[in-house]
């Protein structure tokens, strides 16, 4: 690597709170469908969802474009071939956002109070 | 992140100044979206942001296939439809949005 990392890069922090990703984060725990670019489709137990969209499922109901159905434990999707994520009916968007955000600028400020030595200078450049 | 019911107090303004804008004056109003592989959806925009991620409600997707007969070479356009109550989509996919369109 010749070049450090940019200084000027978001945090992942910054790119969850200026994007819907953050109301797909919310519904960490909830059974929901994701249909993929590919025309597949996944329905299961949303365990992670991450700032790129990312989406870890388990316990998962898999179709394949051809209509096969398989099981599986853990999926991992990755957030370019996302296509249609299913949001559960009675799920409040307004209040399930506003949620999510709180939980991340309380984490915010735990990092503020207890700040974790972060290296300003990457040490393979050093 | 914009939407039909403010999560906290934001400088948003009330003129239309980018693209965008147009888009935040269909909050909560039904529009159409063209998306990409010959996909069409309408529904409630509830909310959107900057890469044109969106969460519409009611929504009816249709998508058109089309057929070649092999003798007669005529194109045959097929349409299927479905209903979901609430959708996620990723914005990557959206090519256009606009109010629904009117026939006639």
């Amino acid at each position: 690597m010749s070049t450090c990392p940019s200084d000027s890069r978001p945090t992942l922090r910054t790119i969850v709170e200026n994007s819907l990703v953050v109301l797909l984060q919310g519904l960490h725990g909830q059974v929901t469908t994701v249909d993929l670019r590919d025309e597949s489709t996944a329905r299961g137990r949303v365990v992670n969802v991450d700032a790129y969209m990312n989406v870890r499922l388990a316990d998962v109901l898999f179709r394949d474009r051809r209509g096969r159905v398989s099981r599986l434990e853990d999926l991992f999707i990755t957030g370019r071939n996302v296509r249609y994520v299913h949001i559960p009916d009675n799920l409040d968007i307004t209040d399930t956002i506003e949620k999510q955000l709180g939980k991340i600028s309380r984490m915010r400020n735990y990092e503020t109070k207890n700040p974790q030595s972060q290296p300003k200078t990457c040490k393979i450049c050093t | 992140v914009e939407m039909a019911d403010e999560v906290e107090p934001q400088q948003t303004t009330n003129t239309v100044e980018e693209p965008l804008d147009l888009i935040r004056l269909s909050l909560d109003e039904r529009i159409y979206v063209k998306m990409r592989n010959d996909r069409e959806l309408r529904g409630r925009l509830h909310a959107y942001d900057q890469h044109l991620n969106m969460i519409l409600g009611a929504v009816e997707e249709t998508v058109t296939t089309v057929e070649i007969d092999e003798e007669t070479y005529e194109e045959l356009y097929k349409s299927t439809k479905r209903n979901i109550p609430m959708l996620f989509v990723r914005g990557d996919g959206v090519v256009l949005v606009a109010p629904p369109l009117r026939v006639g």
